[in-house]
């Protein structure tokens, strides 16, 4: 059991950080309300009852969760390097690098193209 | 105190991992197409519009022809014979096979990027040279945004370096030595060549369908190679091809784990029964070719010629080794199912292309017909069926690639005119084009003196030779059926009147003529003095283990 | 837990992919069944790594989900940009090709 209690005590903390921030900014925090902020969030989209257009996904939200996903998916090949970063030594440094290095290359053209850009 | 442990390996003490062992120089080929494909995706991002598509051309010929350079380089090292050997910890095979279909991919790319840079053929737009690719391929058809593309004379240049990716994928794999490289290899040719397909100029709408096609097919088929995969490592508990081949003929040290597993017979042959059907879905042999004719039909006519030389000679190349370097020992066990496959691919191929009345279709059924007649030399299961099999991945590749770049000049105001009715009385308004049309079709049929007819005796002599002598039978009753149609379009272009509004012939430029050209001299080539590349197949064709 | 009972899952879920596929009519509907497929593949790579006691299943496994995302993006452009041009996503509406 003594080899929980790290986890346990890291999970109470958490907890406290999380709970205690929360009623942090209710305490102190400025109260102004507007439209926008009452409304339900549904990440970055309008809700979902939209009459124009059927109610469809914007097609620049489409855009942007595809990026997110083939970006985010190559940090896939990034946990087991790091879990043995040290065991791989300057090889898989410099091969992660250049693996880093592609992956930027298709940011640089995303960038450059204005797929980030949501107007 | 499992956690703990866990924790603990993992924060600092653990002992260094040996570094893999990475021959660059050996890899090199593939590693010059990925970074041009690189560099190309830069320029596509930071040049200025007017420049892209001659960089783009620069840079796609300068990776291509570097790596042809390569794969000579490496040849003339004997990195093909004396030198062969497992690369990159036992992932990559250069051995005899894999550098000469290397070759020939390269070589096929390089022909095919000629065509995609071909701006003759469209008229001019506001002064803008155009090509065969859509304006924005974003856009949607008939909209506003595209009219104000085409009016601006947009091109899409990412045709380049997606041809570029696609290609390195198809150098990989008839290389890759493991299941996992092989799968990788997989995608990495086809998820580029699904794009390439959507983005033609005119009749974006089958172009488009044609995409949607191949990719759920596609995906679908590869699904199946990879829970083959995951079968077949189960079975033998390795992904390597040379480690499955031990684990299957029982040479391999039996663990525990291994004891239980090979009990299993039906986890082995279903499991290579799924990894097939993803590999014969590339190659287009019935029943799995089903998208073949109408992703021909509706893909850019360059991409379509790209598509049907290079993705047939690199899948043939993965078949080939998949069969001879894993599973010889079972060969019992597959070689039924695969006459069944072959026989039908032949029949089926010749018999359909007899009904078609569309140019790309027909050359889409003979391709189908053609993926038979290789399967038989693949059947052979010997060094004779390699060497020609690797022969007839060659002649074939240029004489379709010569074939579709002919299908990019016959036009009418609409595009091309793929209709036969169209081709009608060809021979005499453009004889010199309708004769070239008629060399690469005559090539196809198999008729001596031609490439396709060395190609087409060496596979039926090494079948016969391997003991499949009734397979045989059924090729060359299929190539006479075959025979019948295509000659019966050289007489349509040349015996009989031309249609008042029919198709005019353009002239193209250099880059196309080169296509053509090189497709003309490959095809006859192979045909009077095959022997010099007979050879080179023959010694080509030992499979590294 | 007895390991095979999950390759047992592994091979329904394939199957209820493959079936999708063949049934199904809408091309999102088709893609999601592929992606059951590569899931159920990947679920018996690792069962049969666990299996046999060696890692290269589960690095499979890995590279599978990568490629999935990609196929994903490549798929969803195509299928997005013909249901633009069509306002339907059904592959029986895609059939201008039939002879």
């Amino acid at each position: 059991m003594n080899a929980y209690a790290p986890i346990l005590v890291l999970g109470a903390i958490a907890a406290a950080f999380a709970v205690g921030s929360v009623v942090m900014a209710s305490l102190t925090g400025p109260k102004r309300y507007n439209r926008a902020k009452l409304e339900a969030y549904e990440c970055g989209i309008e809700p979902t009852p939209q009459p124009v257009g059927g109610g469809r996904f914007p097609i620049k939200y489409y855009l942007t969760a595809m990026l997110f996903i083939v970006f985010d998916i190559e940090i896939v090949f990034l946990y087991p390097w790091a879990v043995s970063f040290d065991a791989l030594g300057i090889f898989g440094l410099v091969e992660m690098l250049l693996f880093i290095a592609t992956v930027f290359v298709a940011y640089a053209y995303v960038w450059r193209r204005g797929g980030l850009e949501w107007d | 105190m499992i956690a703990t442990h866990a924790l603990a390996a993992a924060g600092g003490n653990s002992p260094s991992i040996p570094a893999p062992h990475i021959e660059y120089g050996q890899l090199s080929p593939m590693l010059v197409v990925f970074g041009a494909a690189l560099v190309g995706i830069l320029a596509e991002a930071f040049l200025p519009r007017r420049l892209r598509a001659a960089t783009q051309l620069g840079i796609s010929l300068a990776g291509l022809v570097g790596g042809f350079v390569a794969v000579v380089v490496l040849a003339a090292q004997g990195h093909a014979s004396t030198r062969a050997g497992l690369l990159a910890m036992g992932s990559v095979a250069i051995d005899g096979p894999a550098l000469f279909l290397q070759g020939v991919i390269l070589l096929t790319a390089v022909l095919a990027v000629l065509t995609y840079a071909e701006g003759r053929l469209e008229p001019r737009i506001n002064g803008h040279r155009i090509d065969a690719f859509a304006a924005q391929a974003a856009a949607v058809p008939g909209g506003e945004q595209e009219r104000e593309a085409t009016r601006e004379g947009l091109r899409t240049t990412e045709i380049y370096p997606l041809t570029l990716f696609a290609v390195g994928g198809m150098l990989l794999f008839p290389a890759s030595n493991d299941l996992l490289t092989m799968f990788v290899a997989l995608e990495v040719l086809s998820l580029p060549l699904y794009l390439m397909c959507a983005i033609a100029r005119r009749r974006r709408l089958l172009s488009q369908e044609a995409a949607v096609k191949y990719f759920l097919l596609g995906a679908f088929a590869s699904a199946f190679f990879l829970f083959g995969t995951a079968l077949l490592y189960g079975y033998a508990g390795s992904l390597r091809l040379g480690e499955i081949a031990d684990v299957v003929s029982g040479v391999a040290p039996v663990t525990p784990a291994l004891a239980v597993t090979t009990q299993n017979d039906a986890l082995l042959l279903i499991g290579l029964a799924m990894v097939s059907v993803g590999l014969l879905f590339k190659v287009g042999a019935v029943p799995f070719h089903s998208w073949t004719p109408d992703v021909y039909q509706g893909a850019p006519t360059p991409v379509t010629g790209f598509m049907a030389a290079a993705t047939k000679t690199a899948a043939f190349g993965a078949l080939l080794r998949l069969f001879y370097v894993a599973f010889p020992g079972i060969r019992w066990d597959w070689r039924p199912v695969m006459w069944g496959v072959a026989i039908l691919t032949m029949v089926v191929g010749s018999i359909l292309a007899v009904t078609q009345q569309d140019v790309k279709r027909l050359l889409a059924y003979s391709s189908i017909a053609h993926a038979g007649f290789i399967l038989t030399g693949l059947i052979a299961t010997d060094r004779r069926g390699v060497a020609a099999v690797l022969f007839y991945l060659l002649a074939y590749s240029f004489v379709t690639l010569g074939a579709f770049a002919v299908v990019t000049l016959v036009r009418d105001s609409k595009g091309e005119a793929t209709h036969l009715s169209s081709w009608a009385g060809l021979g005499r308004r453009s004889p010199l084009l309708a004769a070239v049309f008629a060399l690469f079709l005559l090539a196809f049929a198999g008729i001596p003196l031609t490439s396709g007819f060395t190609g087409k005796f060496a596979v039926f002599q090494a079948a016969a030779g391997g003991g499949a002598a009734p397979l045989v039978i059924v090729g060359v009753l299929s190539s006479a059926i075959a025979a019948f149609f295509y000659i019966r379009v050289i007489v349509l272009m040349f015996f009989s009147d031309p249609q008042p509004s029919g198709p005019a012939v353009a002239v193209p430029s250099a880059l196309t003529a080169t296509t053509i050209a090189f497709g003309v001299l490959v095809t006859l080539g192979l045909g009077l003095l095959p022997q010099y590349f007979l050879d080179l197949a023959t010694k080509a064709s030992i499979f590294i283990r | 837990m007895n390991p095979v009972n999950y390759l047992y899952l592994a091979a329904l879920l394939f199957t209820i992919g493959a079936s999708g596929v063949v049934i199904r009519r809408n091309a999102i509907v088709l893609f999601m069944c592929v992606e059951l497929m590569l899931n159920a593949s990947n679920l018996a790579l690792v069962t049969f790594s666990r299996l046999h006691g060696n890692l290269d299943g589960q690095i499979l496994a890995f590279f599978t989900m990568v490629v999935a995302a990609a196929e994903v993006v490549v798929g969803l452009a195509i299928i997005v940009s013909i249901f633009r041009t069509r306002h339907s996503a059904s592959v029986d509406d895609s059939n201008l090709m039939k002879l």
